[in-house]
């Protein structure tokens, strides 16, 4: 779900928290392309998923989300997508499978690609998509596929204590089906120290999404988006924790001195997104919005790593209670009361809602939380259509024109308060 | 109401069953669930003395649906959405949504949020079922959709309440699964249609009712081969609208196997009557035919269909793609190359709930069979 691997030079001089991304990224993916030399396997799974089991049992995680990632804000969407049309899939799935298996078929991508699986984790808190698109996969080498299932986190207690109970019962037999696979024992006390790694850095980037509620924010979503990159796939290693200690650092600096994305009389409007940003477009977006006093500052999505694990509890109650409760999983009231707490803690004071074809997991939602969001903030909404990563579904001059009139919507309601 | 139906009657309400449950409701005084499909344990709602009623979409014009989802949503989705919206939703004192894929677990949400009066349970159904967890997820999900019936209803049920109700469920799908044997030996008797008719309308109906007519319509059925069949496996969820049957009629094929929800998969919910009713109902959650989205073995929809065929010695395989049916679609192009590699043949029909006119689906079939008859056959 987010970026990894990006081919083109970086033009300015990086900053320290860059060059240690750099470094954590390229060491993750040479170990990743060297798995069997070093006796590893490697194991597909889902951007939200108990990763920590994983990192414990020395399996290297890919993500092919991440991948697509790259292909897609690289702009081969269409090409990759238009790929798997032609083996029968329809044009309407998720794009990051489409590009992966476009990529797949064609070896065409932006990075060195991944290293095949051998085997798969999909968790369905994030979407089932990814359950499908695994299997997918997963018949083409006659691999097995671990279904993390995590109920929808329904709002009745009782209720949900019984769906956390079903989850540490799988993730036990998570733990029992690796063993079998690898032919070698879980150790506890390995998951331990993971879990410590891992709640730290979750509470690390957690504190740089919550730069944004500086004014001027010193943090946009792109920010954010290019942020989060490690924590979806070095969690649970004492480098991800390095490596959100540096990023917070340099973003505190701003912070107190008052350097935002926006210069502070310029910060007119600070908005929430809903989605997953249209990744071929996202920079443009930034500009525009920019252009009218306007940085996004948040979304749900980004918001999905940050963990607040509990290292007093069993480690496997702890990763069930976090895995569960996302906001992919979360009942439409809740993410509400999600999106809400950030407006409130953020000052936000417009939000663009992206209807994306791509996701339905995410997509579905939107109308309605829309209408709940507009209802309780008495702020207006854009909302607009299109797909994160083909372009044969975005409509530029359509997309421009409405967020031109958004803008001038929010300028009017402003002049009245005033 | 429903205890003396002909076939031609069944056929004629399966196009709209809801008058006549208003109808019904009003003269016993029940209350009425209503579910989307699949798997909700309906003996449980009917143990609590209320009507369970599938609702398996509508062929009305939407009107409020697209408005909330997103405009590739399913259309089973859609029009399900649609049929409460604009036009059922009246009926119901409330719903129990299953949740297997995507879009059932936000279709819920919305379904709530527009229904706010209303008594509304999920029934969260396991999306993996090789593991033993799986077998303790659905116990706890019964034993939940019965609390959580009781504390709405402010009844209690016994487990002979609902071995009664589990009785009367048998007694229907042992009816449906006696008439279908028989029709498959004699499409010349009972058309497709007129069979997933019969297993439609039971998906809605009362059964103690509706059972009466379904004997009395077996014991009227006289042998009739016909001429000119060809015997074929229908894989898919569900087979809207009607009409579709109707096709299948017209150029004689006779469905002998399918995976339906709306057909074979319902007719293997016989809940094991040797055991605690809870544990029986979860047996038949366990051993019941695949359905994409629970199924976490990759290869069995395949295996299944494939057996299907040969152990009825059918000519062809259909399969029914609702529009916009994500696991369908993920599904399908392997599938179909597996079954093509077996030298099955396989013909898709796309189908949507709102489609008027069936003269596109009516071509392509008539061209893969005609293809077919002038193959190996
Ligand atoms: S459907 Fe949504 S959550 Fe799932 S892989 Fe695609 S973008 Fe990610
Ligand atoms: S399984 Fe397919 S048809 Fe059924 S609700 Fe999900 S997407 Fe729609």
């Amino acid at each position: 779900m987010s970026e990894t691997q990006k081919s083109e030079k970086p033009k300015k001089e990086l900053t320290k928290s860059q060059m240690l991304s750099k470094k954590i990224t390229e060491d993750y993916m040479n170990e990743a392309f060297r798995a069997h030399e070093l006796g590893k396997l490697i194991g597909y799974t889902t951007a939200i998923s108990p990763v920590e089991i994983f990192v414990a049992h020395d399996i290297i995680p890919i993500y092919p989300e991440n991948h697509a990632v790259a292909n897609l804000t690289a702009k081969k969407g269409a090409q990759l997508c238009a790929v798997t049309e032609n083996l029968g899939y329809t044009s309407h799935l998720c794009a990051y499978a489409r590009s992966d298996l476009g990529y797949r078929e064609t070896g065409i991508t932006v990075t060195r690609g991944i290293p095949e699986p051998d085997l798969f984790l999909a968790c369905n808190a994030q979407c089932f998509t990814l359950t499908k698109w695994f299997q997918v996969l997963a018949r083409r080498g006659n691999l097995p596929v671990f279904v993390f299932d995590t109920p929808e986190y329904i709002m009745d207690k009782k209720a949900r204590q019984e769906i956390i109970k079903y989850c540490v019962l799988q993730l036990k037999e998570l733990i029992s089906f690796l063993e079998e696979v690898t032919k070698r024992k879980f150790d506890y006390d390995r998951l331990n120290e993971v879990m410590k790694y891992s709640a730290e850095s979750s509470r690390l980037y957690k504190k740089f999404l919550d730069m944004a509620q500086y004014k001027p924010s010193p943090i946009s979503i792109f920010d954010a988006l290019i942020g989060m990159a490690i924590a979806v796939y070095r969690r649970g290693t004492p480098e991800c924790v390095e490596y959100y200690r540096t990023l917070c650092e340099e973003f505190q600096e701003k912070a107190d001195k008052g350097i935002g994305v926006l210069p502070k009389d310029k910060e007119k409007y600070r908005l929430y997104w809903e989605n997953l940003p249209v990744w071929f477009k996202f920079s443009d977006h930034a500009k525009l919005l920019g252009s009218y006093g306007g940085v996004i500052l948040t979304s749900l999505y980004v918001h999905a790593w940050s963990f607040e694990f509990d290292l007093n509890k069993d480690p496997l109650l702890t990763l069930a209670e976090n895995y569960v409760s996302r906001f992919s999983n979360s009942t439409l009231e809740d993410r509400a009361d999600m999106a809400m707490d950030l407006f409130k803690r953020y000052s936000l004071n417009g939000m663009i809602m992206f209807m994306n074809r791509s996701c339905k997991a995410v997509s579905f939602a939107v109308p309605t939380l829309k209408d709940v969001l507009v209802k309780r903030t008495g702020i207006p909404a854009l909302v607009f259509e299109s797909d994160m990563g083909d372009q044969r579904f975005y409509s530029e001059t359509q997309i421009r024109t409405r967020i031109e009139a958004y803008f001038e919507t929010l300028d009017r309601l402003q002049s009245k308060v005033a | 109401m429903w205890e003396n139906l002909s076939l031609k009657e069944v056929v004629e309400l399966t196009k709209d069953p809801f008058p006549s449950i208003r109808k019904w409701v009003k003269e016993k005084g029940k209350k009425v669930i209503g579910s989307t499909i699949p798997d909700v344990p309906e003996e449980v709602i009917h143990a609590f003395g209320f009507l369970p009623v599938s609702l398996i979409g509508t062929d009305k014009p939407l009107k409020k649906a697209p408005s909330r989802l997103p405009d590739n949503a399913c259309s089973l989705a859609r029009s399900n959405l649609e049929l409460v919206l604009s036009y059922e939703g009246d009926l119901f004192d409330g719903f129990v949504l299953p949740q297997v894929c995507d879009t059932t677990q936000h279709l819920s949400d919305i379904w709530r949020i527009h229904f706010p009066n209303k008594y509304m349970e999920c029934f969260l159904a396991p999306r993996q079922v090789d593991r033993p967890s799986a077998r303790y997820w659905v116990k706890e999900e019964i034993e939940r959709l019965i609390e959580s019936m009781g504390n709405w209803s402010g009844k209690k049920i016994s487990n002979s309440d609902l071995m009664n109700s589990i009785n009367l469920f048998n007694e229907n799908k042992r009816l449906l699964k006696e008439i279908y044997d028989f029709k498959k030996k004699n499409p010349g008797a009972l058309s497709n249609k007129e069979f997933f008719s019969l297993v439609k309308l039971s998906m809605q109906v009362d059964k103690e009712e509706f059972n009466k007519s379904l004997k009395a319509i077996k014991d009227q059925l006289k042998p009739q081969k016909g001429e000119g069949y060809l015997d074929v496996v229908l894989a898919g969820i569900t087979c809207d609208p009607p009409e579709v049957y109707g096709l299948f009629d017209e150029i004689k094929l006779n469905i002998v196997a399918d995976t339906l929800v709306t057909g074979t998969r319902y007719i293997q919910g016989i809940v094991p009557q040797d055991k605690d009713p809870v544990e029986g109902m979860v047996d038949r959650h366990m051993n019941r035919g695949f359905f994409s989205p629970i199924h976490d073995n990759v290869y069995r929809n395949f295996e299944e269909i494939k057996a299907l065929y040969k152990e009825n010695n059918a000519k062809a395989v259909i399969y029914i793609h609702i529009e916009f049916c994500e696991s369908q679609e993920y599904d399908l192009p392997d599938l179909k190359n597996m079954l093509r590699k077996e030298g099955i043949p396989f013909h898709v029909m796309d189908t949507e709930y709102q489609t008027l006119s069936l003269s596109h689906l009516r071509t392509r079939l008539q061209a893969f069979f005609e293809s077919l008859k002038g193959g190996a056959l």
